[in-house]
């Protein structure tokens, strides 16, 4: 176990080195940088000059390469190019509203892809698992600012129930405010919920054939106490297929953060990238990388703790032995 | 033993389901956006913003609404009003004087001007305002007065008065000393919501990329009739400001894409308004001269008459948006209205290429989304050109790039632009047209009125003839509100110190 934890902590670690490269050097690519877009089409050469001066984009890539990880290390992500707040600070305050509402999605998400995976994976094959697939396959289908618009049409303007857009008063945090997250939250929450149902329910399909369920059954268990006993657990590296749905819903929150005027930093990326601010690219890209590679890892090791198969056979043996007594 | 009960699953489902029903219910209850008090006005106005990275400190913030809200919160020195005979009209100045050979203007503040802390405005004040866009490193809208102005050599004549010599001679210095600059106290580097100002509101609360809480400065000279509270709301997505004005969270949204302004104006409930002229900016086509076939005067010609002017204005902005006749400035004093509208003719612009052998040639015309409606025209005109057998393609670039690499704008054979309202001659970048760039020295330098006029219709009238760019329309920001509303200017960026909100 400690071998496997070591190894996956330096996985981790070094595919984070790889990122942290691979994302300067993509954002330092792009065609253009800050002191272009900031200047504006009647600054005169000079200006312009001064302004890339002042934000140090005349420096050497690999010098700043080398100055922005070693500075990022210490805590320090640079400075906005567009009016010179540090990245650092940007981040704090808007990263917790971003995890609130992905959190909050994944949540939702994990009980409703377990009920309905443990659903259509035992029944594989059966009319509820045609319909609960199509569904999921549907949802699956449709992009996130679709699913989000479709929201918006029938709960703010059709109904009236909900705000259109995420307004939080000054000094409040959105957690205060939970009218502002219901339709993101459901916005994330249905273009996350069929990936995992899938998931769950593929795990569900092959737990449910293995000789532990078959045991379980042939000793008397049936129903959700089957389900919740045997199968789920049977099941466990399903959680990898949460994590990997988690980490894909902290950068799809970009649409919906938009859409919604939510105060995250899918919101605050989609900005900084067509002002060519690279300081607050690089730092929020790092966060969310950061965040991604962790909840990676975290479903990793949970489900190699839950795994029975990694598990001693005596466990599940005896419960299956007292059955049967 | 029972079998596998659907009935359980029904129930863990039902539990999630009325979980997340009783969340909609709880929150349904709740008042959709934040209000004022009953008996006070709050205008709730939203505006783009610029995410967290808004700042109060206008010189370096990049977002039209940190301009929006320095605007109310420190005292313009005036604005651009061509229907003054000055062409501006004054705010915390109460005059500028020309001296006759142009090379020095002499600025009066307002009396009995204060500031938040007590203290009164000076001409210390109005001295450290005028260098501080240069002193705080100020982006370069700006350091328009430092460009025309000798600030170092600024003086203070007495407590009200400041003497500025000029760089060289100019006659429409007023112009640029109205355009962007505004009154802080003397020594301030830092804006903070402490910061004293002399504008309209003062600053309740501010967070960047959220929102900012204005209240109205009860010391301030105008006449008090704007609302009591102003909140400027940041949202960044022009669908989600529409959103909110929908759904009632908003009272004012500015920036309003052509399709939406449409819509809204027929909803009964909303008012959709435009800038007018001269608060339109140029939507324009440069031609580099750089790129072989536009050296010939023929070719820059047929394809501006290939264009067809009205097409853009009916069907890329439903009608909100003045024709252009490829020169800058629409509605500024020394505009010339009497040049002749160039029409959309295709035969005539055919018969120029074919006689200046460039019957068929390729273009790429590059564009992105920077002003509403640029690439819908760039397309418009890509088909215009091929009706007239150059083989033309457009390349649409994502948000935010088309100025990025400014180099690389500048090589381009053929790309979409646009500039914010200012004066022609001020603003001219030279370089292309040398005899241009004299009259517009003289248009700007000579002593006398009709002489300056006279040299600017000139320079106005080469660049119809022979220059560069095709300016199809002029392009308003288009607002939207709710029809309870009324008051709000329309200068270069929307003013609501003097807007009027009447009770549901």
């Amino acid at each position: 176990m400690t071998h496997f934890l070591l190894v996956r902590v330096g996985t981790a670690l070094a595919t984070m080195a790889l990122l942290s490269a691979a994302l300067f050097l993509a954002t330092d690519a792009l065609p253009g940088d800050a002191a272009g877009t900031a200047a504006g089409a009647d600054a005169t050469a000079g200006e312009r000059a001064e302004l890339r001066e002042r934000l140090g984009l005349d420096r050497p890539v690999v010098e700043r390469y080398l100055a922005w990880l070693g500075d990022s290390l210490t805590g320090d992500l640079g400075r906005s190019a567009a009016a010179g707040r540090p990245v650092g600070e940007m981040l704090a305050s808007r990263f917790g509203s971003s995890v609130l509402l992905v959190a909050t999605a994944v949540a939702c998400i994990a009980v409703a892809a377990t009920v309905l995976g443990l659903l259509a994976g035992l029944r594989s094959g059966r009319p509820v698992d045609r319909l609960v697939s199509s569904g999921t396959v549907t949802l699956l289908a449709l992009p996130e600012f679709l699913l989000a618009t479709a929201l918006l049409a029938v709960f703010a303007h059709g109904a009236g129930l909900l705000p259109a857009v995420s307004l939080i008063p000054l000094g409040d945090s959105p957690w205060q405010h939970p009218q502002a997250l219901v339709l993101p939250v459901a916005s994330l929450f249905l273009a996350g919920v069929g990936i995992a149902t899938r998931l769950l329910r593929a795990a569900v399909a092959t737990a449910a054939e293995s000789p532990a369920v078959e045991q379980a059954r042939l000793s008397g268990e049936r129903g959700p106490r089957l389900a919740w006993s045997y199968v789920l657990p049977a099941a466990a590296p399903a959680v990898q297929g949460l994590a990997v749905t988690t980490a894909g819903l902290l950068g799809g929150s970009l649409v919906v953060e938009t859409l919604f005027n939510y105060p995250g930093v899918g919101s605050e990326l989609a900005r900084a990238v067509a002002y060519r601010d690279t300081a607050v690219v690089q730092g929020f890209g790092l966060a969310l990388a950061g965040t991604a590679l962790l909840v990676l890892l975290l479903g990793d090791l949970v489900s190699g703790l839950l795994d029975v198969r990694s598990r001693s056979a005596s466990a599940t043996g005896l419960r299956g032995e007292r059955r049967l007594r | 033993m029972s079998e596998l009960s659907r009935r359980g699953f029904l129930g863990i489902g039902a539990v999630a389901a009325a979980g997340l029903s009783g969340l909609l219910t709880a929150c349904s209850a709740e008042p959709a956006a934040p209000s004022g008090g009953s008996a006070a006005t709050t205008l709730r106005a939203a505006f783009a913003g610029g995410g967290s990275a808004e700042t109060l400190n206008y010189f370096v913030g990049p977002s039209a609404l940190d301009f929006v809200r320095a605007r109310l919160v420190h005292a313009p020195l005036g604005a651009i009003d061509p229907a003054q005979p000055d062409g501006v009209s004054l705010g915390a100045l109460e005059s500028i004087d020309i001296d006759d050979d142009l090379t020095s203007y002499t600025l009066r503040l307002r009396e009995a001007l204060t500031f938040s802390d007590g203290s009164p405005v000076t001409s210390d004040d109005l001295l450290y305002s005028l260098r501080a866009p240069d002193e705080l490193q100020g982006l370069p809208f700006t350091r328009l007065v430092g460009r025309g102005f000798d600030l170092s050599a600024a003086k203070r004549l007495d407590a009200r008065t400041v003497r500025l010599p000029t760089a060289s001679p100019i006659a429409d210095g007023r112009l640029l000393l109205c355009q962007s600059m505004l009154v802080i106290k003397d020594g301030t580097t830092e804006f903070s919501p402490r910061t004293p100002s002399c504008g309209p509101y003062l600053i309740e609360g501010f967070e960047a990329g959220q929102q900012t809480v204005l209240r109205r400065n009860p010391d301030w000279f105008g006449d008090g009739n704007g609302p009591d509270e102003i909140h400027l709301l940041s949202i960044s997505d022009a669908e989600a400001r529409v959103n909110a004005l929908r759904g009632d969270a908003a009272d004012f949204v500015s920036g309003v894409s052509p399709y939406s302004a449409q819509s809204l104006a027929e909803e009964s409930g909303f008012e959709v308004s435009a800038g007018e002229a001269p608060y339109l900016s140029n939507l324009r086509f440069e031609m580099n001269l750089e790129h072989e076939p536009f050296r010939d005067e023929r070719v820059r010609r047929a394809f501006r008459l290939a264009v067809d002017r009205q097409a853009v204005v009916d069907t890329v902005y439903f009608g909100r948006a003045a024709i252009g006749n490829d020169v800058p400035a629409i509605g500024f004093p020394s505009y010339d209205s009497s040049l002749e509208q160039r029409l959309h003719d295709p035969d005539e612009a055919r018969r120029l290429l074919r006689a200046a052998g460039h019957d068929g040639m390729s273009v790429e015309l590059t564009a992105g989304p920077e002003l509403p409606g640029m690439v819908e025209t760039a397309t418009l005109i890509v088909e215009n050109l091929r009706e007239i057998g150059v083989r033309a393609t457009l390349v649409e670039l994502p948000a935010g790039q088309l100025y990025a690499d400014y180099e690389a704008y500048q090589q381009l054979p053929f790309a979409a632009g646009y500039n914010p309202p200012a004066p022609f001659e001020a603003n001219h970048t030279p370089g292309t047209f040398p005899e241009v760039d004299t009259l517009v020295a003289t248009a700007r330098s000579a002593p006398d009125a009709a002489q300056r006029t006279d040299a600017s219709h000139r320079a106005q009238q080469l660049l119809w003839e022979q220059g560069n760019q095709i300016i199809p329309v002029f392009v308003p920001t288009v607002d939207a509100h709710t029809d309870r509303l009324s008051g709000v200017r329309h200068l270069q960026f929307p003013d609501l110190s003097a807007a009027r909100l009447a009770s549901a």
